[in-house]
C-alpha cells in the first residue's frame, strides 16, 4: 500500500482541489475535524489516498456536500464536535448533539393526512439504541429522520494524547461486531505512518480473522432477515450457526468476538497445526449445514415473497450515497476494498456479484450468500499448518514530523497521517490516524455503517412501515460503530 | 421448510440441553445504555437452540410494562439516562435491575467524562451484576436464573 499523502490547502482552494480529484475518478472516503481544521480523505483513481487538510482558524469551511453527497453526516458531526460552520450546508442539522426541538433535526410535517410515528431509542427487541421518526400516510412511509448517537461515548476524543499502542483499545471498544475490521484499519493506519509492512505470516493471520468476522456477521445478518419476516425456524438455525463460528473464534483467538486480537505491527496469536485442522473440519460442517438451510430458504416462496421489491436502492442512488459493502454490491457497485488491498492476503480477489442486482432486500440477502461462500473458501485455504506469532518489517524508516520528506509538490508530505482501509462485513471501514511522535493527535473511525445509514433512511421512502424492520435487517448496520 | 425443521430437530438432539426440574418465569426487558453491541449480540443468542433460555422460564418482552427485570448494558451515556430512567419507571413493582457486562458495572469503561456516566449504579438501584466483556450467553443465563431463585 502506498503511503497517505497529506496536502495542505487553504479554505479557498480546498473545494476546487477536491472537485478536480473527484473528476479524475477519485472517491470521497470521509471527512473529519480536529481542533485546528478539517481533513477530507479521497482515494485517487490509482488507489492512492490523499488527505486534503484545511486550517479553519475562524471555525469556517466551505461545504462539499454538493460534490460528495455522503459527506452530509461527516460535516454535521464535525459541526457538533468541533463547532465548524460549513458554508453552503443548509440547514446544518445537529447529529451528535441532541436538540429537543423537533424542527432542528427533522423535516417539518406538513398537510392534514401525514402523521409521525416515533420509535425508540429503546426498541421492542434486543436492539441497540436509536430513534426514528417516520412521516407516514396510512402504512406508507413518506420520509424518515433517523437520530443516532444515543451511544456516543466520545471514544475518539478520549483516545487523544494516548500512546498509539494504547489507543487501539478505544477503537476496539467502538463496536464488538466489527472489532477485527475496526482495529485492523487502525493498525494499518499506524503502520502506514510508521512505515511498516506486514510479513506474509502476519497478513495471513489478519486475513483469517477478518474473514472469520465476515462469516459470523453474514450468518447473523441472514438470520436477522429471517427474524425480520417472523420466520422463527430460519432465525433459530442461523443463531446456531453464529454460535458455532463464535466458538471457533474463541478457539483461535481466545475471545468469542476476537477482541484484542489485532495489534499494531505484530500478532501474538499462535495456534498449533492440529487445532487448525480441527477448526477447518468444524467450519466444513458449519458450511454444509448453512448450504442445506439456505437451499430451503431459497425454495420457500412465502419467505421469498416478502423480500422481493422491498427497500430498493437504485444504482444511481447507490452511487450518489456512495453505498458500500454487500449493500452497494447488491445495487450493482462492484467496489470491494479487498480487490485493491496489498497489505492482506487477497491476491487477485474479485468479489462475486449477482447476475441481476436490483438493490432490494432480496438482492442484499442473496449477495451475502455469495460473499459467505467466498469467505468460507478463503478461510479454508488459509487454514493450513500452524499459525505462528508474526511481525512487520520496516518498509522505510520511522519518521518524526521533522524528518518528513516531501514528494510530488511542496505542500505535500507523508508520515504524519496514516489511513487504513479494510473491507469489513458491512463494507468499507476507514481509520485515519494523526500522530505526534508516538502520541495520538487525532484518530477517526468511519465505518461502513456510518456511510450506509444515510442511504438506509432514503430507501425506506415509499415502503410500508411494517417492512421497515426487514429493510433495516437487510442492511444490519451497527449503531455502536456510528456513535463511537 | 422441511429441511430447516429437520436440521433443527437434529440440532436439538445433538445439543442435549438439560431441563430444569422446577420452572418459574421472569420477563426481561433489555435496554442498551451505550454498549459496543457485544452484550446485545450475546443476548440475542440466548434464544438460539444452543442455549434455549425459555426452558428456564426466561423471556424477552417488548415493553417495560410487561417486564420483571430491566437488563441494562453499556457505559450509560448521558444521552440514554432519561430513556433508561423512564423505562424503569414504567415497570410494575416488584422490579429488578441487572447490570450486564463490564461497562455497566463501571469496569474499564472508556470514553469522555462529559459523555458517559460510567456505571449503572449511579442512576438505578442494581440488584444483580453479570460480569464479562461481553458476558457469554452461559454467564447471562446463570445470572438471570440466580435472580429467579431469589424472587
Amino acid at each position: 500500500m502506498t503511503s497517505t499523502r497529506l496536502i495542505q490547502l487553504s479554505s479557498s482552494s480546498y473545494r476546487d482541489y477536491l472537485r478536480t480529484c473527484l473528476e479524475d475518478g477519485g472517491k470521497f472516503l470521509g471527512l473529519y475535524a480536529c481542533r485546528t481544521g478539517i481533513t477530507c480523505l479521497v482515494e485517487g483513481g490509482s488507489g492512492s489516498i490523499s488527505a486534503l487538510s484545511c486550517d479553519t482558524p475562524d471555525k469556517k469551511a466551505p461545504s462539499i456536500v454538493d460534490l460528495a453527497f455522503n459527506a452530509n453526516w461527516d460535516e454535521r458531526e464535525a459541526h457538533d464536535l468541533y463547532g465548524i460552520e460549513f458554508d453552503g450546508h443548509q440547514p446544518l442539522r445537529p447529529l451528535v448533539n441532541h436538540d429537543s426541538k423537533l424542527d432542528t433535526w427533522t423535516v417539518r410535517l406538513e398537510g392534514e393526512e401525514p402523521y409521525q410515528v416515533a420509535v425508540g431509542p429503546i426498541h421492542a427487541g434486543i436492539i441497540e439504541s436509536g430513534h426514528f421518526r417516520f412521516h407516514v400516510v396510512g402504512d406508507r412511509i413518506l420520509h424518515l429522520d433517523p437520530r443516532l448517537f444515543y451511544k456516543h461515548r466520545g471514544l475518539e476524543m478520549a483516545a487523544e494524547s494516548k500512546h498509539f499502542k494504547e489507543a487501539i483499545s478505544y477503537v476496539g471498544r467502538a463496536c464488538m461486531a466489527c472489532s477485527v475490521s475496526n482495529t485492523l484499519s487502525y493498525a494499518l493506519a499506524c503502520e502506514d505512518i510508521l512505515g511498516l509492512q506486514a510479513t506474509n505470516e502476519l497478513s495471513r493471520t489478519r486475513t483469517l480473522l477478518l474473514e472469520l468476522e465476515r462469516i459470523w456477521n453474514h450468518l447473523n445478518d441472514i438470520g436477522a432477515v429471517c427474524a425480520g419476516v417472523g420466520m422463527a425456524a430460519g432465525n433459530a438455525i442461523f443463531g446456531y450457526l453464529v454460535e458455532q463460528v463464535r466458538r471457533i473464534c474463541e478457539q483461535v483467538t481466545g475471545h468469542r468476538f476476537m477482541a484484542r486480537s489485532i495489534q499494531v505491527g505484530k500478532s501474538e496469536i499462535e495456534v498449533d497445526g492440529s487445532t487448525v485442522e480441527q477448526v477447518r473440519t468444524k467450519l466444513g460442517e458449519i458450511r454444509k449445514l448453512f448450504e442445506s438451510s439456505w437451499r430451503d430458504l431459497v425454495f420457500n416462496s412465502t419467505f421469498q415473497d416478502r423480500l422481493t421489491g422491498v427497500g430498493i436502492i437504485s444504482q444511481e442512488n447507490a452511487k450518489l450515497y456512495g453505498v458500500v459493502g454487500p449493500a452497494g454490491r447488491a445495487s450493482g457497485l462492484s467496489r470491494d476494498n479487498r480487490s485493491r488491498d496489498k497489505s492482506l492476503l487477497y491476491r487477485d480477489f474479485e468479489v462475486s456479484m449477482l447476475k441481476d442486482p436490483s438493490g432490494d432486500v432480496k438482492s442484499r440477502f442473496d449477495q451475502r450468500e455469495l460473499e459467505l461462500n467466498q469467505a468460507f473458501d478463503i478461510v479454508s485455504a488459509l487454514l493450513e499448518g500452524d499459525i505462528a506469532s508474526a511481525t512487520c518489517e520496516v518498509r522505510r524508516g520511522p519518521r518524526t514530523p521533522d524528518e518528513q520528506d516531501c514528494i510530488d509538490s511542496d505542500n505535500s508530505d507523508t508520515g504524519r497521517i496514516g489511513v487504513g482501509l479494510v473491507e469489513g462485513p458491512r463494507g468499507s471501514t476507514l481509520c485515519a490516524v494523526e500522530l505526534d511522535g508516538q502520541i495520538i493527535k487525532r484518530v477517526h473511525l468511519r465505518s461502513a455503517s456510518f456511510n450506509n445509514w444515510q442511504a438506509l433512511a432514503k430507501c425506506t421512502i415509499g415502503n410500508l412501515l411494517p417492512d421497515f424492520p426487514l429493510i433495516n435487517k437487510s442492511f444490519e448496520l451497527c449503531y455502536a460503530c456510528v456513535d463511537r | 421448510m422441511i429441511i430447516l425443521l429437520n436440521n433443527l430437530r437434529k440440532i436439538r438432539k445433538s445439543e442435549n440441553l438439560m431441563r430444569p426440574r422446577k420452572v418459574r418465569s421472569l420477563a426481561v426487558r433489555h435496554c442498551d445504555g451505550g454498549s459496543c453491541n457485544g452484550c446485545e449480540h450475546e443476548l440475542s443468542l440466548l434464544s438460539s437452540p444452543c442455549y434455549d433460555f425459555q426452558r428456564f422460564g426466561l423471556s424477552v418482552v417488548a415493553s417495560p410494562r410487561h417486564a420483571d427485570v430491566l437488563v441494562v448494558t453499556g457505559s450509560i451515556t448521558v444521552a440514554m439516562v432519561d430513556a433508561i430512567r423512564r423505562a424503569y419507571g414504567a415497570m410494575p413493582e416488584p422490579r429488578k435491575v441487572v447490570a450486564l457486562g463490564a461497562c455497566a458495572l463501571g469496569d474499564g469503561v472508556l470514553g469522555q467524562d462529559d459523555r458517559i456516566i460510567g456505571r449503572l449504579d449511579d442512576i438505578l438501584p442494581v440488584d444483580m451484576r453479570i460480569e464479562g466483556c461481553p458476558p457469554t450467553p452461559e454467564q447471562i443465563i446463570n445470572g438471570l436464573t440466580k435472580l429467579l431463585e431469589q424472587a
